[in-house]
């Protein structure tokens, strides 16, 4: 296993996540008022998906280092 | 001249897109670019599977390569087009571009990144007390903090004001326009990574 390559997708993909969740909550709070749209919650959430399985796939590339 | 709530109802393929949907090419364009994000990540474990330099080499320069020139030529060539264009044309163009964009840019950045750690490790040039390596690893760190910090979450934001009922035009273009000048910044510093990267592959 690749530590230094895992490191930095871990700190890749967590300082994603913590961007997208952040986004993500204000997105939601608008979805509650009725501002947002479900279409767009939706695409939200395929996006957050389609990333992390970026992500993913590059954490893989860790383990065969 | 339009204003701009006229202007924006009139956009080509919205129509049947309805209050407060997206437009329906957003989707598409999404699943385009999530379809050309997935590749370099992929090649990536195919040429580490086959414990080959030539491929890891080959996807760490196409990677890093598309990626300066993608920020070039957003910083030098496309603020240049939006600068030219009113406001509603600004929009249009964002609506386009952030889906575009949206998986592709930081799966270059990413797999750049991660690649040329490896390469660099395979050839024996991962010292960090190197002061090349230093420099490359600083001016990744800021690339990478105006990628999450700015770029992503500014691609987010136009994404959400979109699917609004009363999507603001104007902060569709004020975001847009941010992303776009911060390429330029960007098309700087990786022509700093190019300097560093060029001594790197010589010495």
């Amino acid at each position: 296993m690749n530590v230094q390559g895992l490191i930095v997708v871990v700190v890749f993909g967590g300082a994603l996540l913590a961007i997208f969740g952040l986004i993500y909550r204000q997105a939601l709070a608008s979805y509650r008022q009725g501002e947002l749209g479900p279409d767009g919650i939706r695409l939200l959430q395929w996006a957050i998906v389609g990333q992390l399985v970026i992500y993913a796939l590059l954490g893989l590339t860790a383990f065969l280092t | 001249m339009s204003s701009i709530p006229e202007a924006l109802a009139r956009p080509t393929g919205d129509a049947e897109a309805g209050a407060g949907a997206l437009p329906p090419y957003t989707r598409r364009l999404l699943m385009w670019s999530f379809a050309v994000g997935v590749v370099p990540p992929i090649v990536l474990i195919v040429g580490l599977s086959l414990n080959s330099l030539y491929v890891l080499l080959f996807v760490h320069v196409i990677c890093g390569g598309t990626w300066t020139g993608f920020d070039l030529f957003m910083g030098l060539v496309m603020s240049r087009i939006m600068r030219s264009l009113d406001i509603p044309a600004r929009v249009e163009v964002a609506k386009r571009l952030t889906p575009t964009t949206f998986f592709i840019l930081p799966s270059l950045a990413a797999v750049a990144v991660t690649s040329g750690i490896y390469l660099a490790q395979r050839l024996h040039k991962f010292d960090l007390s190197d002061p090349w390596i230093i420099a490359a690893g600083v001016v990744v760190a800021i690339l990478t903090v105006q990628g999450f910090g700015i770029f992503m979450p500014n691609g987010l934001r136009i994404f959400i004001e979109l699917a609004k009922r009363k999507p603001d035009p104007q902060r569709i273009a004020r975001l847009n326009m941010w992303n776009i000048r911060l390429s330029g910044v960007q098309a700087a510093f990786q022509v700093v990574i190019i300097v560093i990267m060029a001594h790197l592959a010589i010495y």
